[in-house]
């Protein structure tokens, strides 16, 4: 389990994230998108962070909460939800088409873990061929101050889930 | 661009490949699937086998021009005597799975994954793409090989497909 150096009321790092921002065009999944780079700002953000995209838990019950109860999220006054991995933005972007993400939740790359890292929110994949990846949680932002932070303690998705994240909200 | 330092008559190294085989379930794109873990001594010796690398799964030129005709065209490698056709990226296993379902490859094309690129870059076919944030690479390239011996390779010398695209390999066979 991750050991995050970061606690409710710290402000974050500086992260620079790559992600394909969705078009319509992209609704083609064989269609590949231009990257660009995004940087939190001050606004009231849920990121939820996933080991891997594609991967077991988060693919199928990590994250498809979230985009399900968007409405709930918006009517807390949620700028900004986004779901955050160490895989580069291509993946990032087909995996978003994948789950059916469009506009409502931006899928963004946290290459090599570094933002997540200087958290202490990575944890180290490498024994199953995965290298560095971000750890399992959920943060919520207001004006790049952590309102809440739920990292996954084992297996199973508790406090970085949807429900938990709309309590704390 | 890559330098192998393997060549047509040598036979490859030994590697190991995590992936996720097809089955049915894995039509639903939301299930995950179970990685397993092949060897080329396992899995190619005594075959004819088509490989074809790229840089990445869901990047351009591969994702759109590189990979969709080797699927097109797959009844025609099966004519030449292919018995395996598989496509080969350093991302993980689940990825590969993700990928190659989007791409509809089911049991036609295996989508292996070459983790940290470490067997392409055994034979000098890595590429190290750190300074676009994508850490070391497996280079576009193509590789029949006959019973572990390489029979063709095609290094991409740049942009587009060429050497390494199904015609090519096609002609090759």
């Amino acid at each position: 389990m991750a050991t995050p150096t970061i606690a409710v009321g710290d402000k974050v790092p500086h992260g620079t994230f790559n992600y394909i921002p969705h078009t319509p065009e992209l609704d083609d999944q064989l269609v590949c998108g231009t990257r660009m780079s995004s940087y939190m700002n001050s606004n009231k953000v849920v990121l939820v962070s996933v080991p891997g995209a594609f991967t077991p838990t988060c693919h199928v019950n990590h994250l498809p909460p979230f985009l399900a109860r968007y409405d709930e999220f918006k009517a807390k006054g949620v700028d900004i939800i986004a779901v955050l991995a160490a895989n580069d933005a291509f993946v990032m972007s087909g995996w978003a088409r994948v789950e059916g993400l469009k506009d409502k939740i931006l899928a963004l790359s946290d290459g090599n873990a570094e933002w997540s890292k200087a958290m202490g929110l990575s944890v180290d994949l490498s024994h199953v061929g995965f290298g560095l990846r971000t750890a399992r949680y959920a943060i919520i932002l207001d004006d790049l101050v952590v309102k809440y932070l739920g990292v996954e303690p084992g297996r199973g998705v508790t406090v970085s889930g949807a429900e938990a994240v709309l309590e704390a909200l």
